[in-house]
């Protein structure tokens, strides 16, 4: 809780050097809470690679506390979920010390690519509300960017693609010499309803063509948007989660809720694992 | 008439005061993004007054209706509001002008609207149709209250989309370029009851 101190003492200054400048509306007092919330993404990007003072102007390169290691070191503290015991005090000080590092330190980068969003929403599907997880990148367009479709989760599709195999003699296929046949057997084949086992060995559904399909049957009609959530990878050598937390207190805003550290080659298996693949 | 340029005026000098010598440049430089957020936090600052207005139930519904009109001037077109709240599940999503009609039939004897004196400016990112795109993020506090009933109060969080473009007149003959500076999507999220 000590570690809060030194944001709301200068926090609470701030405050009431401007109070007096405000003359619209009548003011409601203590703001060091809304002060201590990391009240968007981009604060958190900010925070993160101490690029802000602690009233939230922006530093820029030149100014004396831009990536200021000692003030970013305070930033890093505070952008963990202080209620998520899995991020242990040794991870987390770990973790602060490689990106903090004076001889090369990291920072995140908005247009860096390496994170993406997780959209938990609802859909009209067969009339019942059904939850679909939308995965949105950051892409670089000719002129600024934009955030993009780039996968689905679509439990529906999951249950059709990933259903078990009843074969009890290992998986069905097309014997080699059906073409001399014609390929007759395809009468048999197409009675299968696991027909995708007969794909080529590297074939993966591809959900987000079959989600687009059935929006524009008209099968799917969005309802809302209930979560957003971002995964980062940009940090060598770790993973993290960012949440946001709205609750009493100081810890709340877009904080880490989960982070780990992911050896190399081991991305692909976190990103199936964010899939749901 | 009257009305509409004590809400409109002060808008037009600001924007003339602070950008009346803007250059045409790619890169928004720091001190044209402060003169950029000035103006932001202006339009926000309207649409604070505007809401009060229109929520204080002893405006006159003419005078209500006229102050909709120059809230929804500070929008962008097709603008929306959505409001999620921490005790009912999901989002309701209202045109601007519906939802400052529904702010103004609110059936409470007496409402305060007040404001946190803090806001959060992030930085403007470059959309893909040469516009620019930021979000101001503005604490309210609202409360209803009923002569023979309960009040109700709320803490929101308001996130507003700022769009800014670039734009030229020609005074004298000679070509100005300013920014223009329009709200739009707002994200209404209960923060504390």
């Amino acid at each position: 809780m000590l570690k809060y101190f030194w944001l709301f003492f200068f926090s609470s200054l701030f405050y009431i050097s401007f109070s007096h400048a405000q003359t619209l509306n009548r003011y409601l007092g203590d703001e060091s809470v809304l002060y201590a919330e990391t009240k968007q993404v981009n604060q958190f990007f900010r925070r993160f690679n101490c690029e802000e003072a602690l009233d939230g102007s922006r530093y820029y390169r030149g100014d004396s506390l831009y990536h200021d290691p000692q003030m970013r070191e305070k930033y890093l503290e505070v952008l963990f979920d202080e209620q998520n015991t899995s991020i242990s005090a040794s991870m987390k000080k770990k973790f602060i010390r490689q990106v903090n590092n004076n001889q090369k330190p990291q920072y995140l980068d908005f247009h860096g690519g390496d994170w993406f969003a997780e959209v938990s929403t609802d859909f009209n599907y067969k009339g019942k509300s059904t939850p679909v997880t939308l995965f949105l990148e950051l892409e670089e367009a000719p002129v600024g960017s934009k955030w993009v479709f780039t996968n689905v989760y679509f439990q529906p599709f999951s249950e059709i693609f990933e259903a078990e195999s009843n074969e009890d003699q290992g998986p069905p296929f097309i014997h080699p010499l059906s073409h001399e046949l014609d390929f007759m057997n395809l009468i048999k084949v197409f009675r299968n309803n696991n027909i995708e086992k007969y794909a080529q060995k590297d074939y993966q559904p591809d959900y987000l063509t079959l989600f687009l399909y059935e929006l524009k049957k008209n099968n799917l009609k969005f309802i809302q948007v209930n979560k957003v959530k971002f995964h980062f990878f940009q940090i060598d050598g770790w993973y993290f989660e960012l949440d946001d937390f709205t609750r009493s207190g100081y810890n709340r805003g877009w904080l880490i809720s989960q982070m780990t550290e992911i050896p190399r080659g081991k991305k692909d298996l976190l990103l199936k694992f964010i899939y749901h693949q | 008439m009257y009305q509409k340029l004590i809400y409109t005026i002060p808008t037009l000098l600001l924007t003339c005061v602070l950008f009346f010598s803007a250059t045409a440049q790619e890169e928004i430089s720091p001190e044209r993004k402060a003169a950029i957020d000035s103006l932001a936090l202006e339009k926000v600052r309207d649409l604070s007054r505007y809401i009060s207005i229109i929520g204080n139930k002893e405006t006159p519904f003419s005078e209500g209706s006229r102050v909709i009109d120059r809230a929804v001037e500070l929008f962008s077109d097709g603008s929306e509001i959505g409001v999620s709240s921490l005790f009912r599940q999901g989002i309701r999503t209202f045109e601007v002008r519906r939802y400052f009609e529904r702010l103004m039939a609110l059936n409470y004897d007496r409402v305060t609207i007040e404001w946190f004196n803090i806001q959060y400016i992030s930085d403007l990112e470059l959309q893909p149709d040469g516009t620019y795109v930021g979000v101001i993020t503005i604490f309210q506090r609202f409360e209803g209250f009923s002569d023979d009933g309960p009040s109700y109060k709320d803490t929101t969080k308001k996130d507003i989309t700022v769009y800014v473009k670039r734009k030229s007149t020609q005074i004298s003959g000679r070509i100005i370029e300013f920014w223009d500076v329009l709200l739009g999507d707002i994200r209404v999220t209960e923060t504390m009851p």
